[in-house]
């Protein structure tokens, strides 16, 4: 939702809480993960990936091969209690664009995947 | 002409992140939090809380227009009915876009489930008003009715009569429903035990495992909101007065707080 705006210089109820900003951390695995995704490198995809999401970033990152996507978008965030979900696209010049889903959640100071989906072709991972 | 359209078809902007409620259980049990983001309560449940009736309010007023073109036959009174509800659910999303931001959030900071929508897919309209405008809109009442009274032991007028004003509307919409489920059906048994199938499938849906119960019953624990602690329910309660208000007979409501059985007919 666009940000309304100024709330301090109007008349009528101001927010009681503030906007929980996502840290900073977060959007550095995001990247470092993305960018390990578009190098092919999948020892890095691997290293940031929990078991459990394992196989469904290998498949992933299958589809993805080395050079022919340059670069990449955050283009939807949202969160569950701490983690993350995050919605990427990547593009190159010759290719068709590329989106991704997947939740980053930390621990012990590293954030890793959790889940991961292929959202290319599709509007959303909800179920049909 | 198609009608119950997936879920995956509502329009949304690109950036939305939608998401099967098994997946939003399972991020939250990953963190060690109830999985049906019911209880017990994370710093900020307030935001989810209000977040989720937001999406719901959203897709109550595209199950309501969905409704009204599926069945271009049904009862001219039965389409200004459900254009009605289209107008109110509208509004709401507006309200509930304002409250969270008065809270500190905004659409889109948590993901939007599609249970509610899942609820609106039966091909008989006597079945989707009872099971939206009298399952899912009944639930709202328990839901509203909680969060009142919560913004009142918060001391916060602004939700408090924010949420009452939406109850309000909640209230007619299950009449209209109660309405056109009988009148629907009239003269056909068959086809009202159909809805009140579907209506029963939706209260169980959202029966929390049968851990819903009266205000009165309720157990209660200590939350912090903001710089406040109050006490609050510790689980989803049943408004029986809004219910009853609604049109809701006492026999049903008790049905709701024993865990369940069959709707019944009026």
């Amino acid at each position: 939702m666009p940000e309304l705006g100024e709330h301090g210089n109007v008349t009528g109820p101001q927010p009681i809480a503030q906007v929980v900003e996502p840290p900073g951390a977060m959007f550095a695995a995001a990247e470092r993960l993305l960018n390990a995704l578009i190098r092919g490198d999948r020892a890095g995809v691997e290293a940031m990936t929990a078991e459990q999401a394992r196989e469904d970033m290998g498949r992933i990152a299958d589809e993805i091969k080395p050079g022919k996507y340059d670069k990449f978008a955050l283009i939807g965030r949202a969160r569950v209690s701490r983690h993350y979900f995050l919605k990427a696209r990547l593009t190159g010049t010759d290719a068709a664009p590329f989106t991704i889903q997947f939740r980053l959640g930390e621990d012990g100071g590293a954030w890793t995947v959790r889940e991961a989906l292929n959202l290319t072709g599709r509007r959303s991972g909800w179920t049909k | 002409m198609q009608r119950m359209i997936p879920v995956d078809k509502l329009a949304r902007p690109e950036g939305h992140i939608l998401l099967p409620s098994q997946r939003m259980r399972k991020a939250r049990s990953e963190q060690g939090l109830a999985p049906g983001n019911a209880m017990p309560y994370e710093d900020d449940f307030l935001k989810s809380r209000m977040h989720g009736i937001c999406a719901g309010e959203f897709q109550a007023m595209e199950a309501a227009g969905r409704t009204l073109y599926d069945f271009p036959d049904a009862p001219w009174e039965f389409q200004l009915d459900m254009a009605r509800q289209v107008w109110d659910e509208a509004r709401h999303a507006e309200i509930y876009m304002k409250l969270l931001e008065y809270v500190g959030s905004y659409y889109g900071e948590f993901p939007e489930g599609e249970v509610l929508w899942s609820c609106t897919q039966a091909e008989d309209p006597a079945a989707r008003v009872a099971g939206i405008n009298r399952g899912l809109e009944g639930l709202a009442c328990d839901v509203f009715e909680q969060l009142i009274r919560i913004a009142q032991k918060m001391g916060d007028s602004i939700i408090e009569r924010s949420v009452d004003y939406v109850l309000a509307d909640e209230i007619t919409h299950v009449r209209m429903g109660s309405k056109w489920m009988r009148q629907l059906t009239e003269g056909d048994p068959e086809r009202l035990k159909k809805a009140q199938a579907f209506q029963d499938s939706i209260d169980d849906l959202f029966n929390f495992g049968g851990g819903r119960t009266t205000v009165e019953q309720a157990g209660h624990i200590k939350q912090r909101v903001n710089e406040k602690e109050i006490e609050i329910d510790s689980g989803i309660t049943i408004a029986r007065e809004a219910r009853l208000l609604a049109g809701f007979t006492e026999e049903e409501i008790d049905r709701l707080v024993k865990g369940f059985g069959k709707s019944a007919a009026y």
